[in-house]
This record gives structure tokens, sequence and C-alpha cells, in this order.
């Protein structure tokens, strides 16, 4: 509805269909590139249960004394990273509201930008061999690129305060810093949270692929397996990740909503 | 004064705190915390112990290797094929799922759950997780790539446009159907209608994220300019590997900017 | 009644950054203990005036002088201190809402205890009776310990008053007071602010923007318009008259707060 508002009425054929038009020849361009064929395709079904049927019946052997070990690296690491950045990052976030600190605002937001640009994986690359192979290299690359993002959704969240009971508490000859105290932190510190324990359910996944390049948990795991084809211990892997995922998911979820009620 | 001292016996205590409460998330949180710490070997010192070496591997990363540039330019078309198959394909199989999962449109409970559950699972795995999949079944290249993003799209699609859907203005969508429309009109003309807007958003929010993600598959084996990288990280060519992650940050930021513009103007 | 509740400004005006006008050369003197109600049209300066009292706003021009101190342009020590015996009461209530209704009346010791107290929470019985006989005064100490976004908007209101009485005051500014608020409540709140005044004699400046209440509450009535000083008189003396020099055009019901609860 908005959409159509906004966007200026074509002659003859509308814009949607221009853009439908333009995206299925982008696609089509695109499928031929890769040599995605329409047999590819469809060969893939029957290709997929192929492979799936390696995967039965899952290795829980395996599963108990490889994967739930790495498993709970994994669940380490993002919680120590998540715990670091959720420290960092609240003042930072009160740094980098326009609406407080107009001046060292801009300052804030830039560096949280650039910490948020790097995917993980990508400052697990550098952490790996500054700091050795393992998990401290994980944490460190979930820390940082979290601090990034708590500190933009924290400031954003202090940026949609009322800022009349702040300016009550200077009236009252409170320092900016009391204003902080009992003015801001109380208003923020819910949805605060609760952006720490989101970022944790998404720490918890990307700690899982950290293993990838050596940086600990259980994405290592899985490429081993996959890689020597051992479809069973493969299977544990994934059973076992989507268990924990879930419960983590459940578990967060449930004290978030709580939170913000 | 009198009334002052009515009021004094009025006092009302303050209410006990919860101390369970507060005992059990302080010691729930420290628990974790101490756990994790000496789980992942959280040590400052050996921080500290292999601080030369970073700086020996942080000083020979720069400067980039500006020479290799040319080779990257094909892996990182590729790369933005891959985002770009992914999405279109799991943006339009989101659509149904997405349907289905939405409370008020769903045609039964049965199916609703079933669909909700399986949507639920979908997020659960990461996106290399799916990458590492489709690269054993199907082998590796960029097809296996453009499958673990399709499926990576379809997650966050119909997750967030089973949000929108709930939540539209049912008076058109009952309209319809008590003109007699069938189910299916009534989504194409009730329903869908509504949240369009929000499905372009979210699609083109895909995008990024499928963009960001298909710098990265290759780690795996699954296509794209991350085969480069994991060839040149395993060799240890730093400078090639700053050059491969500031190309890879620039092109991310370059679709981001786009696609947020275009999002801007949407909702 | 002493000196330090005496305010007197001379030649003050407040330009603002974007060349709006807020005041233009006031002259003005309150005398300890007075009850004074300003009136004047949305965007005469009332808000203006009132803060340039405790330095919210800073004057552009003049000098303003609380209790013989002339009050600091920039925010600091100073300053805070000033603003210590100065209490202030919003039309917005600005509380708290997600603290209990004792610690936003606490808020008013902040600057009557060591920094480190007030930053820990860690208040000092003698201030904590400061604010239970703050809500005793205000009638609301048996919601001390409820949510104070739980309250109705008279109850916050009060909140605003017992966080101003616990600073002890010399001066309260009330801007706008209960122009939130329905017209039952509304005269509630101006009964306590002239209580308030009357039994602790502190200094009360307060803005309205309807007539009658004004008539009817203030002893001393002080007109603004475009930023001047266009009246200065006893409650009493006040005439149709004044009120059309001040609103420049004739009072309607808009400008009275009991035809609207007529109507
Ligand atoms: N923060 C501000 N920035 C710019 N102009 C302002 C600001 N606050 C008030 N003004 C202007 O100053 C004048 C007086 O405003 P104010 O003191 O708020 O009046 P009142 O309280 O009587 O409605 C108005 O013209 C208003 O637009
Ligand atoms: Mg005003």
């Amino acid at each position: 509805m908005t959409a159509r508002s906004t966007l200026p009425p074509a002659a003859g054929m509308g814009w949607a269909t221009q853009v439908t038009l333009f995206i299925a020849v982008l696609f089509l361009v695109c499928a031929w590139a890769i040599d995605l064929t329409p047999a590819a395709l469809a060969n893939l079904p029957r290709q997929m249960v192929t492979v799936l049927s390696f995967f039965y019946p899952a290795d829980m052997e395996y599963g108990a004394t490889r994967v739930w070990p790495a498993l709970l690296e994994s669940i380490q690491i993002a919680w120590m990273g998540t715990i670091v950045a959720a420290m960092l990052s609240l003042p930072l976030a009160l740094l980098g509201a326009r609406t407080l600190f107009p001046r060292i605002a801009r300052l804030v937001k830039l560096i949280s930008a650039t910490a948020r640009a790097f995917p993980e994986i990508l400052l697990a690359i550098y952490f790996v061999p500054i700091v050795g192979l393992g998990a401290f290299a994980g944490a460190l690359a979930i820390g940082i690129s979290s601090v990034g993002m708590l500190t933009k959704l924290g400031s954003e969240v202090v940026e949609s305060i009322d800022m009349g009971p702040v300016e009550a508490v200077q009236a009252a000859g409170g320092s900016r810093l009391l204003a902080l105290r009992y003015a801001v932190v109380p208003q923020v510190m819910p949805e605060i949270v609760a952006h720490w324990l989101f970022r944790f359910e998404l720490n918890i996944r990307a700690s899982a692929v950290l293993g990838v390049v050596g940086a600990g948990g259980v994405g290592g795991v899985l490429l081993n397996t996959l890689r020597y084809r051992h479809f069973e211990k493969a299977a544990a892997v994934l059973l076992l990740t989507i268990l924990v995922v879930l419960i983590i998911d459940m578990v967060s979820g449930g004290t978030r909503r709580r939170l913000l009620r | 004064m009198s009334e002052a001292i009515d009021a004094a016996t009025t006092r009302p205590l303050r209410p006990a705190r919860n101390w369970v409460l507060i005992i059990g998330a302080l010691g729930m949180v420290s628990l974790m915390t101490w756990w994790s710490a000496r789980g992942i070997g959280f040590s400052i010192i050996e921080l500290a112990c292999n601080l030369p070496g970073g700086r020996r591997l942080l000083v020979e990363s720069w400067p980039p290797d500006w020479s290799f540039f040319p080779r990257l330019l094909g892996p990182l078309l590729e790369t933005l094929q891959i985002a770009v198959i992914g999405t279109v394909i799991g943006g339009i199989l989101a659509i149904p799922i997405a349907v289905l999962a939405a409370r008020n449109l769903t045609p039964g409970f049965l199916v609703w759950f079933v669909d909700r559950n399986f949507m639920n699972i979908l997020r659960t795995l990461p996106d290399l997780f799916w990458a590492m999949l489709f690269a054993a079944a199907v082998g590796f290249g960029p097809v296996a790539g453009a499958l673990a993003l399709t499926v990576f799209t379809i997650a966050v699609i119909s997750k967030l446009w089973s949000e929108s859907l709930e939540a539209i203005d049912m008076a058109v969508p009952e309209a319809v159907r008590a003109a007699g429309g069938s189910w299916l009109a009534m989504l194409q003309f009730g329903a869908i209608p509504q949240a369009l807007p929000h499905y372009v958003s979210y699609t083109l929010y895909a995008f990024e994220l499928n963009v960001r993600a298909s710098m990265i598959l290759g780690l795996v084996g699954a296509g794209g300019i991350g085969m480069v990288l994991e060839t040149q990280r395993s060799t240890f060519e730093y400078p090639r590997v700053t050059l491969i992650v500031l190309s890879v940050l620039v092109l991310v930021l370059i679709i981001e900017q786009i696609s947020e513009s275009i999002r801007r103007r949407l909702i | 009644m002493n000196d330090k509740a005496a305010i007197r400004f001379k030649g003050a005006g407040v330009v603002y950054p974007n060349g709006a006008v807020g005041l233009a050369g006031i002259d003005l003197e309150i005398k300890p203990g007075e009850f004074v109600v300003v009136v004047g049209s949305s965007g005469a300066g009332k808000s203006t005036l009132l803060r340039s009292v405790n330095g919210l706003t800073p004057l552009t021009d003049g000098t303003i002088t609380v209790g013989g101190q002339p009050v600091p342009k920039k925010e600091g020590r100073e300053l805070r201190r000033l603003r210590a015996g100065v209490g202030m009461i919003f039309q917005d209530f600005r509380i708290t809402r997600r603290l209990t209704v004792m610690t936003n009346v606490l808020v008013g010791r902040v600057a009557h205890v060591p920094g480190w107290r007030a930053m820990f929470n860690l208040w000092p019985a003698a201030d904590r009776e400061i604010a239970f006989k703050a809500l005793e005064r205000v009638g609301i100490a048996d919601k001390a310990w409820v949510r104070a976004g739980d309250l109705s908007g008279g109850q916050q209101q009060r909140v605003g008053i017992a966080r101003a009485l616990a600073q002890e005051p010399a001066i309260i500014l009330a801007d706008e007071p209960v122009a939130s608020l329905d017209p039952v409540t509304t005269h509630q709140i101006m009964r306590d602010l002239v209580r308030i005044n009357e039994e602790l004699g502190i200094t009360t400046v307060v803005n309205l923007h309807f007539l009658d209440l004004a008539r009817r509450y203030g002893q001393r009535i002080i007109g603004l318009r475009g930023g001047e000083l266009v009246y200065d008189g006893t409650a009493n003396s006040v005439t149709q008259e004044d009120f059309k020099n001040i609103y420049g055009r004739d009072p309607d019901a808009g400008d009275v707060l009991d035809e609207r609860e007529a109507s």
C-alpha cells in the first residue's frame, strides 16, 4: 500500500511487473553462471534423499563423547562473548546516544559501525593466529562483533526514551551521572537486557560455526565428519545442535518476553 | 501537624524483595560465566604472551597485496550470484511457509503446528551448517552455497513475515470469504496485499544477510570468494587475506546502503 | 521566611539559538513566601521565565539573582548547588515511571547527600524520613513502594510535588502543573500548592494557562506577552481589560477551566 504511493506510477507496464521481470532475468543469468540447470534442480530431491539416508542411524555414542563437549564449548564461547560485549556496550550505548552526548555519540557510532561490519568468522581468522587455535579466539571474535551490534541497539533504546525525567534530576541539582542513574538506566534496562539475551541466541549459532576456522566449538566437528563422509556422526552433530539451540531459544525467549512485559 | 502524624501511622512497610529470584539469577549468571571462562581458557596472561606474535601478524597483514585483486573479481561476482539465487528461490518458497504459519490465515491447526515447528527448526541451524550439508550432498561449489542460502532465506523471511501477516487487518479478508471467495482468493485479494511492503522489505533484508553470508560460504567449500579466502588463510598469506576481507567489507557495505535506502522508502 | 527565597530579574532576556525571543527586558522582584501566578498565551515566555530561574535555560541578557546570588550561566557545581534549593514541578510530571514512588521522591535529595550514596541508592535514614514526610504532605504515603508509572495522573503529579518538597526548597517553580489533569484533580493539586506555600512559606511561582485558576489561586498575577512583562498586580485587581491586554484578544471559553467543565 505504502509501497505503491511512494513510487511514481509507470505508464504502460506497471512498475511491479517491471521489477519482477528484472529479477527474473537477473535470476536466470545468475543460475546460468553457476551451472544451476533445471536438470540439476530436478535431480536434487533424489540426491538429497540418498544423502539423507546415509544420516540414519545417528551415531549417538560419538554424540556423547565428541559432539557434546564441543557443543558445551560453543555455549561457553557464546556466553563469554555475550557477557564481555554486554559489559562493554552498556557505557558505550549511553555515550552513543545523540540525545545525551551529541558530540561523543558520533565517534561511538562510527566505532560500533566498524565493529559490526566484520562478520565474526572474519575476525576469528585474525584472532586464531594471534591467540592460538581454540575457544578463546572464538570468544574474542564474538565479543567484538557483539559489542558493535549491542552498542547500536542500546543507543537506539536510549535515544527513544522520555528525556523529561533526565531534566528533572538535573533540576533537583543532580549531576549528569546521577541523571543517567535515576532517569536513563531504569528506563532502558529491560530493553537492553532483552537485547543481550537475543544476542546470546544469535551468538550460539555464530559460535557453532567458528570451529570451521579453528576457533573452537562444534563447527569443526561437523566439518570433519562430513569431510570424511561419516554421515551417522554428522547426524549426531545436527541432532544435538538443533536440540540445544531450541532449548536455549526457548529459555532465553521466555525470559525476554517476561522482561518486556 | 496532626494530619501528618495520622498519616505517619499509615506508612507502608517496604515490601520484601524477592531474594530467591535475585540471588537465583545472579548465581546462575555468575556460575555460567565462571564455567565458560574456565572452559575456554579465558586468560589475560595468555593473551599478553601471544601479543608479540599478534603484532607480527598484523604487521605482515598490512599493506594488502593489491596485485592479487584481479583474481578476486570472478569469485566476488560468483558470490553475488549465489546470494541472488538464494534470495529469489528462498523468497518464493517462504511465501507459503509464512502464510501457513500465520495464526489468522492458516487453514487448520495441524498444518499450522507442523509448519511452525518446521520453521523453527530451520532457524536453529546456522548458515554455514547448511552450506556444509549441501556441499556434502551435491558436491563442493556454488550450487551448494545457493541451496544453503535458499534454506537460510526461508528461515529469515518466513519467521518475520508470518508475524506481519498476523498483524494485518482481517476486515477485508473476511469480507472476501463472506462474499464466497475461496481461501486462495482471500489470500490474494484480502491478506497478502496488506503485508506486501513488509514482504519486499524482509526480502531485501534477507538479501543483505545473504550477501554477507555468501562471502564466507566458501570456507566450507560452498563457492564464492570464501573459497579463495580459505586457501589463502590456510597458507598464511595474510596480505592477501586482508585484501579479501577489505573487498568483502566494501561490497557488503555498498549492497547494504542500496538495500537500506530502498527499504526505508517502503515502510 | 528568609532572603534565600527572593528572586530578582534585572533586564533579563533570552534569545534562543534559532533567533526566537523567549524573554525580553524583564525587571521583576519576587519576595520570599509569595505565591505568584504567571499567565500568558502559549509562546508568551512563561516556561522560559521559570526555567531561567534555575538555569535550565540560561539568560542571554541581564541577570537573575536567587537569594542575592546570581544564577550561573554554565552547568557545574555552582549551578547544582543553587538548583538544590529550587524545586521544579512539570506539566508532564517527569518522574521515572519504572522506579518506585519512594525512589522518585528521593531523587529530590540527590544534591543533599554524598554523590556515592546517591549513586548506589544508599540513602541516609534522615533523607528517607524527609522523603516520607514529603509524601505524607501530598497524601500518597501509602503508595510509597508502588511503581510510579502505575499511578493515576493526579497521583503522578503528587509524586512530582513530593520530589520538589523533598529538596526542602526555598522556592518552588511549577510549569503548568495542571495542564494534563482533569478539572477535579486540577483543583486538588492547586489547593495542595497553595497549602504548601502557606504552611512552609516556600516562595511559589506557578505558570497557568487558565484565567479563572489564576484569579482563584494567585495572590499576585504576572502577565507575559511576547516575552515581555505586560501586567503585574494582585489577583483581586486584575480586570477583563488587563486580560485582554495580556492575551492580545478577548478571553474566550478556551481560556477558562470551569467553562470547559460545564460543557
Ligand atoms: N528550546 C527552544 N528553542 C527555540 N525556541 C524556543 C525554545 N523554547 C521556547 N522557544 C520559543 O520561545 C518563545 C517562548 O516559549 P515558552 O517560554 O515555551 O512559552 P510558554 O511557556 O509561555 O508557552 C516561543 O516563541 C517559543 O517558540
Ligand atoms: Mg510552556
